[in-house]
């Protein structure tokens, strides 16, 4: 069996032949998996200095030389590491003296860090799977991001508790502005939102879990709800990057609402995360520094806003970006930013970033060219290896040697 | 040429788009998945605008040509967008009061256009002109 780590669920049931590099017959990838698969044969990132192609480890001493007495390093990405790269890239942050911050910041980073604290209940994929009856799409398409999250977790599986599945023992429910297709399969159990209107849904929610009326157009269905949602024996919760952003980051009136439900039965969160190890980031440097991102070594641990990408980027001398491309991701005005800094970038595929770097480290992809361990987006970690030969380096071993030359 | 109007744009991420993503970002495929604008059926009827056609993307923080797509379902005032570095090039990086970097919405004017879908080497360019 192979991993996929082309999500964060890390599907471990992947059946796979290759010939050379090239997938000649899979089992139980979904589509993204497959796509993930196939693009070790596409735009694979090359070591390059100043665009031109060099050997590796003339790309990983020019990489140190770009870092070298810069005062103001930020460290960027870390969610297609492996946990190993991870804690180097912490401990790297921890000799420079630098930032180190990941995609978290400007997305579900809040709602991680009060699962990790312990603030926020929450549970596993196994959990779900055998004892969930009601489970809720919040801002969250799986359907598209995450493909198999609802047939092996969330809906369709049959489990412990839960032997009829979603025909008769499971319910899905959608909170969104769009109906996407996870709120297709959903049906009527979507509720379709405004723009930014989330406040105003949860406002209402909890009105009717009150037994008050809710201000809304359709009272009855928001009372339905709030009656359904009391009787859940076990519910889940999945956020997506919709919800946070709906509330624009004040997510204090989310946490009430959860906090309301689970006066009432139980509910547990999992934030529904992007990258492969997006969880076990946040987990490695909460261990660390007390904080998933946004974190300054320079004296000690600091950490705040100010040391988020988004800010950061006024005021820092080079980036190193890993496993990420926040030039395809970010606002213009950073983007044009971030292409103005010394750059070095280690991934595994060409990107906008990679195109804008001064030098590109190569590394393989874990769970295919490399092995390593990671975290599962509800903290289950798993641990993979190489399924086919390859001369590209484990990321670790990057970082590594880098740490090393600086 | 019909008018220009002004709507609310939500971002997504669609499976085919991830795909894509997956097998280059510089490829056509990657292109026709992301650089596409789905509009309600009215707004696009007011505009003069089919399935397929071209459109001009306006913010004060720059500008795309994209497709048109005609959702079959409503939601008047509002288009959705796959969130990519063409949706990037319209959003402004301001911090909203919460404290999080506004990526999934932005108000930004649609006008019937015509000539090419902005290509991602014209995005790169105009980035690194910074």
């Amino acid at each position: 069996m192979a991993f996929c780590t082309g999500c964060s669920l890390l599907c471990d049931d992947i059946e796979v032949d290759f010939e050379g590099a090239k997938v000649k017959r899979t089992l139980n990838l979904c589509r993204k998996g497959r796509g993930h698969y196939d693009s070790l044969l596409v735009d694979r990132l090359a070591p390059a200095v100043d665009g031109s192609l060099v050997d590796i480890d003339e790309a990983l001493s020019s990489a140190a030389e770009v870092l070298e007495g810069r005062e103001k390093i930020l460290l960027f990405g870390w969610g297609n590491s492996t946990l190993a790269a991870q804690k180097a890239g912490i401990e790297l942050a921890k000799k420079l003296g630098s930032v180190i911050d990941d995609p978290s910041s400007y997305s579900q980073g809040l709602i991680t860090e009060k699962v990790l604290k312990g603030e926020l209940p929450t549970c596993t994929f196994d959990d779900v799977r055998n004892f969930a009856d009601v489970s809720i799409f919040w801002g969250d398409d799986p359907s598209s991001s995450h493909p198999r999250h609802l047939s092996r977790f969330s809906y369709y599986p049959r489990g412990e508790k839960r032997q009829r599945g979603y025909e008769e023992d499971r319910e899905a429910i959608v909170i969104d502005v769009r109906k996407s297709p996870t709120a297709q399969i959903a049906a009527d159990g979507f509720f379709k939102i405004s723009p930014g209107g989330d406040a105003d849904f949860i406002e209402a929610l909890m009105a009717a879990l009150g037994g008050k009326i809710p201000k809304v157009e359709d009272k009855k269905r928001m009372l339905n709800l709030g009656t359904k949602l009391r009787k859940a024996k076990f519910g889940a919760i999945f956020t997506g990057l919709g919800l946070a952003h709906s509330l624009g980051g004040d997510l204090d009136a989310f946490f009430s609402l959860v906090g309301k439900l689970n006066e009432l039965t139980r509910f547990s969160v999992i934030p529904t995360l992007g990258d492969y190890n997006t969880r076990g980031f946040n987990q490695t440097l909460f261990d660390e520094a007390g904080h998933v991102n946004s974190v300054s070594f320079k004296d000690g641990v600091d950490h705040g806003p100010e040391f988020g990408i988004a800010k950061y980027l006024d005021s820092c001398d080079a980036v190193m970006v890993v496993g990420s491309d926040p030039t395809a991701v970010l606002p213009a005005p950073l983007a044009k930013k971030l292409a103005g800094m010394p750059m070095v970038a280690v991934g595994t595929h060409r990107t906008l970033t990679t195109d804008g770097a001064d030098v590109t480290v190569p590394i393989g992809v874990a769970g295919l060219e490399v092995g390593g361990t990671a975290l599962r987006t509800d903290g289950v970690k798993v641990e993979f290896d190489a399924v086919v030969d390859s001369d590209y380096l484990p990321d670790v071993e990057v970082i590594e040697r880098i740490m090393e030359a600086v | 040429m019909a008018g220009k109007k002004e709507l609310t744009v939500v971002t997504y991420r669609g499976i085919f788009q991830e795909v894509e993503e997956a097998l280059g970002m510089y490829s056509d495929g990657y292109r026709d998945q992301s650089a596409l604008l789905e509009l309600d059926g009215g707004d696009a009827k007011a505009m003069g605008l089919e399935d397929e056609k071209l459109i001009l993307l306006e913010t004060a923080s720059g500008r795309v040509v994209v497709t048109a797509k005609v959702s079959e379902d409503p939601h008047p005032g509002i288009a959705f967008m796959p969130a990519s570095p063409w949706s990037s090039q319209l959003l402004s990086g301001e911090v909203g009061e919460g404290g999080l970097m506004e990526l999934k919405r932005f108000s930004a004017t649609v006008t019937p256009t015509e000539g090419a879908v902005t290509s991602i080497e014209e995005i790169v360019e105009r980035i690194r002109a910074a």
